[in-house]
């Protein structure tokens, strides 16, 4: 355990590292968002497997924002995927709002998905062919049917042309990924995954691939829609100063997660 | 709803969709158009051997019996599905053009020696229980049309030319608009016919003296069958005997019969009476005699149904290996989808919508442009050859003066249907592919 009490090997028996732990504890206790408990998540190589998740804990909670450090290959992105339910882990407990998924079908937990999960990627991962508008609009698509579609999708657009202006982008609605720069590229992406309004943003290196004032400018709109929103922001960076804006900040040390900072 | 939104972007964004949509289409389209000619050559040549052959024919033993054409038209007029009867004699000939540069067409043996079946004809019978009449309604070019078509054979003294006067007196023959053409001949020519008399026949070894007779050209006759107008000549039924020396009244009884009835059960019947009544002969329906060539064109055209399989076989593959290309390309796509919450159903949908856009949009420009084209194949045949300075539809070959064309749209509706439930089922498998892809590989994907 370091200072801030956040160190939870997977055989620990002292609790999931949670804000709690971080030494910032909240007056009243609170249900956690996500709780991961022991998860493990291997890959076989050949005859051997590699264990990158070695029992992790974690316990994430509204309006918080997190961050994940790591060497490369350390398993942060797997981590991220874990709770992002794209994939499931070999063993362990994940619950999200209050539903555990790692007993979920794939489609089930491809709706929950849906509706309290949003990604972001550093590479942006947006469709091509897809305007801006309807890069921002895939979710919502996603999640209702057509009827639905038809009846709601006024209301929809109007949203996500709200949205896009709000992350200064009123005027590239309609352009296509490939006319927009990496910084406008990355706020389409943010603007996507707000759409469902999900309580767990989860960001995968999301300044990577930009230069360092973009970097800021993205950074800073993540932080201040995970303020405005309440949603929970999970940031996987090498970036030392983005980690330092995250209220809580751990790393991913040979399987295991473990608090640093204050 | 993304399913077809995202499915419709997908397809129309690449031009290799295009290309599928056009494979296919024009796989749908040669196979409309193919077999669209193949009915219309096989039900032109059912038109035609049923037109020229009557219902049902009769072939006394000649050699056993020298019918009568009244007792044997009797008989069988006593049948009460029989409609009319007539009577023809027929015998192969030989003939010479008269005063006209000698030419090779046709079943020419030499430029001024054309080989020919002489048909002995009652006019008057012969347009009841055939379409005789309608055959010298055809004739296109006036000059050749006779002078009365109730009676053909009769050539009026003005029609006679000049240096024909010499022949006034002589019968008359009615020959195909397309030999007068070829033979450069005009009404009230003379030719000659040179047949094997029934005396030859007897084999006692008494010198053959061939029988010959000078004609008159009365008109032309015009059944849209290259190989018959090549080959046949119509004289009366009096001429004939006359011309040949023969003592028989009939070679083959042309039988109409009322629509109704069923020709196997009128040919069973009449068979039947005959041999009752010691006629004996053969008696065969218009298929029966034609069996060979119809049993011919309809294997063809089953043939063309196994092709069909490999057409179908070639659609299946190009939508498989479009879409199978468009999944591979698409594999971090199929990431982001999961990643946003679609389901591995929703996201094998997509790719399956794109092969059902690809496989339909195909086999409607191909049912289009194939029924369009069958339409108008003799005027593209004809702009073609304009083009390109080649005869592309040899009438000399296929017996038919125009590319017959018979559309059916059940078939066509068929071909394109079955097509692209083909082509759909088989996307189902990239589209199953995409559906089961890690969206954790997918993202990873490079």
């Amino acid at each position: 355990m370091n200072d801030t009490g956040a160190v939870l090997p997977a055989d620990s028996d002292s609790g999931p590292t949670s804000m709690a732990s971080a030494g910032e504890a909240p007056q009243e206790p609170r249900e956690p968002v996500l709780s991961a408990r022991n998860l493990v998540r291997g890959y076989r190589m050949g005859e051997q497997t590699l264990e990158v998740l070695a029992g992790t804990h974690v316990d994430l909670y509204a309006g918080e924002s997190v961050a994940i450090m790591g060497r490369s290959g350390s398993g942060k992105s797997t981590l991220l995927h874990s709770l992002g339910l794209l994939d499931r882990p070999d063993s362990g407990s994940l619950v999200v709002h209050g539903v555990e998924t790692t007993t979920l079908t794939r489609s089930a937990r491809a709706r929950l998905r849906n509706k309290r999960i949003g990604y972001v990627f550093q590479f942006y991962h947006l469709i091509p062919e897809l305007s801006a508008l309807d890069n921002a609009l895939l979710p919502r698509r996603i999640e209702v049917g057509p009827l639905r579609w038809i009846g709601k999708q006024k209301e929809m657009r109007e949203h996500a042309r709200a949205l896009l202006d709000e992350l200064g982008l009123s005027t590239r609605m309609a352009h296509k990924p490939s006319q927009l720069s990496g910084g406008e590229r990355q706020r389409v992406a943010i603007a996507r995954a707000l759409m469902s309004e999900p309580t767990l943003l989860l960001c995968d290196e999301p300044t990577g691939n930009l230069d360092e004032r973009t970097s800021e400018v993205i950074a800073d709109l993540l932080f201040q829609v995970s303020v405005e929103r309440s949603h929970t922001l999970v940031l996987v960076t090498h970036d030392s100063d983005l980690a330092a804006r995250a209220d809580r900040r751990f790393q991913l040390h040979e399987g295991k997660l473990e608090a640093f900072g204050a | 709803m993304y399913r077809l939104h995202l499915a419709s972007r997908y397809t129309f964004a690449r031009p290799v969709s295009y290309l599928a949509m056009v494979a296919i289409g024009l796989a749908v389209m040669a196979l409309i158009v193919v077999l669209s000619i193949m009915n219309g050559f096989l039900e032109e040549t059912r038109s035609f051997l049923r037109g020229t052959t009557a219902d049902i024919v009769v072939f006394p033993h000649q050699a056993r019996y020298a019918y009568s054409r009244d007792v044997l038209e009797g008989a069988v007029a006593e049948h009460p599905d029989v409609a009319s009867a007539c009577a023809r004699l027929v015998r192969p000939g030989i003939f010479k053009v008269h005063g006209r540069p000698p030419v090779f067409h046709g079943n020419s043996l030499s430029a001024s020696q054309h080989q020919v079946l002489v048909l002995g004809v009652d006019a008057k019978s012969e347009i009841k229980s055939t379409d005789f009449a309608e055959y010298l309604d055809r004739v296109e070019n006036p000059e050749f049309r006779v002078a009365d078509p109730s009676d053909p054979f009769d050539l009026p003294v003005e029609d006679i030319r000049e240096r024909e006067f010499l022949y006034t007196q002589s019968p008359t023959v009615l020959i195909s608009e397309e030999m007068m053409r070829g033979l450069l001949l005009q009404r009230g020519d003379a030719l000659t016919i040179v047949t094997v008399p029934d005396s030859a026949l007897q084999l006692d070894g008494a010198p053959v003296r061939p029988a010959s007779q000078t004609f008159l050209v009365t008109g032309a006759y015009n059944t849209g069958h290259y190989s018959h107008d090549q080959a046949n000549v119509y004289m009366s039924t009096e001429d004939f005997r006359s011309w040949s020396g023969t003592q028989h009244e009939v070679s083959e009884l042309y039988v109409a019969v009322s629509p109704a009835a069923d020709l196997s059960v009128v040919r069973d019947e009449l068979d039947a009476k005959l041999r009752s009544i010691g006629l004996a002969g053969q008696v065969e329906t218009w298929e029966d005699r034609h069996r060979v060539w119809l049993g011919a064109v309809e294997n063809e055209r089953n043939i063309l149904l196994v092709i069909f399989l490999f057409f179908l076989l070639l659609v299946c593959t190009i939508t498989f290996s479009v879409l199978t290309m468009m999944v591979q390309q698409k594999v971090r796509d199929i990431g982001i989808l999961s990643a946003m919450g679609a389901p591995a159903g929703g996201v094998g949908a997509v790719f399956a919508v794109c092969g059902i856009y690809i496989a339909t949009l195909g086999g409607l420009f191909g049912l289009v442009s194939g029924v369009a084209l069958a339409a108008n194949i003799n005027k593209v045949k004809d702009a073609l050859e304009n083009l390109l300075g080649i005869e592309i539809f040899k009438k000399e070959i296929y017996a038919f003066s125009e590319i017959p064309v018979a559309l059916d749209h059940t078939l066509n509706i068929a071909i394109a249907g079955v097509t692209v439930v083909g082509a759909v089922l088989i996307c189902m498998m990239p589209a199953f592919r995409a559906a089961r892809m890690d969206p954790v590989e997918a993202l990873r994907h490079e």
